[in-house]
């Protein structure tokens, strides 16, 4: 086993094990904090997928927009509505919890299926790409590639994600304004 | 095996810097702040008060730990030791001198735009575990402001990047100074590649980046909380703001977190816009300044002073200006800075397209 294998399963255990704790844990907040571990863990095995832009990518996202705007409505909210969500009675099958457990459960059926089915050491796009040499380069230009695609192949949804963000942007404009007081 | 010990020597020298730093900085700020009101600062520990900021942490270090009954002990205990470690991070990618950078990874400055973002995380963490409306009330202004301004500051630097095609800090660095692989140009006009110094800096090649770098040295006070952008900690409301009820080794590590986290934006400001390591000495005809002031040590001593330089002017700043008022601070950041930042982003543009 080299350095590699054993950080990835380091990386990959605190992955799993923070994402436990935070389905598990009774106190809300300790479980948005856990998730900022989870997160972290998943960037460190991006960086070793050599996925260096993703990874940092992921930190910026999540842990400082997405996290932080959690605890932001977490911490705008009122006691009650928290106090109720602590206080539900937590036993493993019950019929509150049925939905969820289905859910978890058929994806769990789906995610087996896909490890078992893939074949992962030959897929024939993998191959295909190969032996075309269509391949990037570990050298530290990802980032050039990811740009160059980003603004010809893939122009079209970048823009199309754009404009929903500005969407998203308007409607909470408008949202947060104060209505006009009729007379 | 000898590769890993060395990034183990350079960890615990960047950590000795640091430390070094803000005992530097903390004597530094009260001889500064007591010459700008005409007071005298420390003068009795030592020659000039010189040993005051040692007496200072030994008092510190023999405080009681003190943790309020009502804390989240687990939120108020990790709080400090993530908000300095995010900090801290960042310097792994910050190059000292040619060829001289802890970690020389390709997409250094998004790195360190992105571990900036996790002290964040760590003020909310603090204000939510101290179990204090002082503290909860200093962590959400914080966050909304470090929130705020990241976005003209983000924009400052995405200017830059245009301009120097590169995320990679130390070939930023290289690209403004006689050891240049492109052409460098003073305004755009002047070939200066071989005359380098003060004239081949960021802020010189492209005028319209001196505009860029206020903005970032604006927005980059706010993300340390500094004054006037210090109404997370505003003493005159909030007690302390989200470091309210941290004691001894604790409140230290917070400080030496601010400390650090002034140091580190100045030094990336300096990186981008006023020419990291390089020398600001020109090469006159056969008097070349700048070929014999730049190297190794001089990268260091260079890099040192400007960083130092700009640390001065935010203490300056910190004890002329008066805090600024919650809807002054978002007025500022939205309707001026972040503008003028996007207008600077498409002058960029143009500029790498057309002048370049």
């Amino acid at each position: 086993m080299n350095l590699v294998q054993i950080l990835f399963y380091l990386m990959a255990f605190i992955t799993l094990g923070s994402a436990l704790v935070v389905a598990i844990s009774q106190n809300l907040v300790r479980s948005i904090f856990m998730f900022f571990v989870t997160l972290f863990g998943l960037a460190g095995l991006y960086v070793l997928a050599l996925a260096d832009f993703v990874a940092v990518t992921q930190i910026v996202i999540y842990v400082g927009g997405i996290l932080v705007l959690i605890l932001f409505a977490f911490m705008l909210s009122g006691k009650e509505a928290l106090a109720t969500a602590e206080q539900q009675t937590n036993r493993f099958i019950s019929l509150n919890n049925l939905p969820a457990f289905l859910l978890a459960a058929l994806f769990l059926v789906v995610m087996l299926n896909v490890v078992f089915k893939a074949d992962l050491n030959n897929l024939q796009w993998v191959k295909a790409a190969i032996e075309t040499k269509n391949v990037v380069p570990v050298d530290g230009t990802g980032i050039n590639s990811i740009g160059v695609n980003l603004m010809t192949r893939y122009l079209l949804p970048f823009e199309a994600i754009s404009v929903l963000l500005m969407i998203a942007l308007v409607g909470a404009a408008h949202l947060s304004r104060k209505e006009a007081i009729k007379t | 095996m000898n590769f890993y010990i060395t990034y183990f020597i350079v960890a615990a020298g960047l950590f000795a810097f640091v430390g070094l730093f803000t005992m530097f900085g903390v004597y530094a700020e009260r001889k500064v702040s007591a010459f700008i009101q005409n007071r005298l600062g420390p003068t009795e520990t030592g020659k000039f008060g010189t040993l005051q900021v040692l007496a200072d942490m030994i008092k510190m270090v023999q405080k009681e730990l003190i943790i309020p009954a009502a804390a989240d002990k687990v939120l108020f205990l990790a709080a400090p030791a993530i908000i300095f470690i995010a900090v801290y991070l960042g310097f792994a990618a910050l190059p000292w001198a040619p060829g001289l950078v802890p970690a020389n990874i390709n997409i250094g400055l998004y790195y360190i735009f992105a571990i900036i973002s996790i002290e964040t995380l760590g003020i909310l963490m603090a204000g939510w575990g101290s179990n204090n409306k002082y503290s909860i009330l200093g962590a959400m202004r914080s966050a909304a402001q470090i929130i705020s301004y990241e976005i003209p500051a983000g924009f400052a630097l995405i200017s830059v990047v245009m301009v120097a095609q590169t995320l990679n800090l130390q070939d930023i660095a290289m690209l403004q100074g006689i050891l240049s692989p492109e052409k460098a140009k003073f305004f755009g006009f002047w070939d200066v590649s071989a005359i380098g110094g003060i004239l081949s800096w960021n802020v010189f090649q492209a005028p319209h980046l001196l505009v860029a770098f206020v903005i970032y040295f604006i927005a980059s006070l706010a993300e340390s909380n500094r004054a006037p952008f210090d109404i997370p900690e505003a003493e005159s409301e909030l007690v302390a703001g989200f470091h309210t009820e941290f004691t001894g080794l604790q409140f230290a590590l917070v400080f030496l977190a601010e400390y650090s986290m002034m140091f580190l934006v100045s030094m990336v400001g300096v990186i981008l816009f006023l020419g990291a390591w390089n020398t600001p000495l020109p090469n006159i005809g056969s008097v070349t300044l700048a070929s014999w002031t730049t190297g190794t040590a001089w990268g260091i001593i260079w890099i040192l002073v400007k960083t130092l330089l700009l640390v001065g002017v935010q203490m300056w700043i910190r004890w002329t200006l008066p805090r600024l008022r919650v809807d002054q601070l978002m007025n500022l950041c939205w309707k001026v800075l972040t503008p003028l930042a996007f207008a600077c982003m498409l002058i960029s543009g143009i500029w790498r397209l057309w002048v370049m």
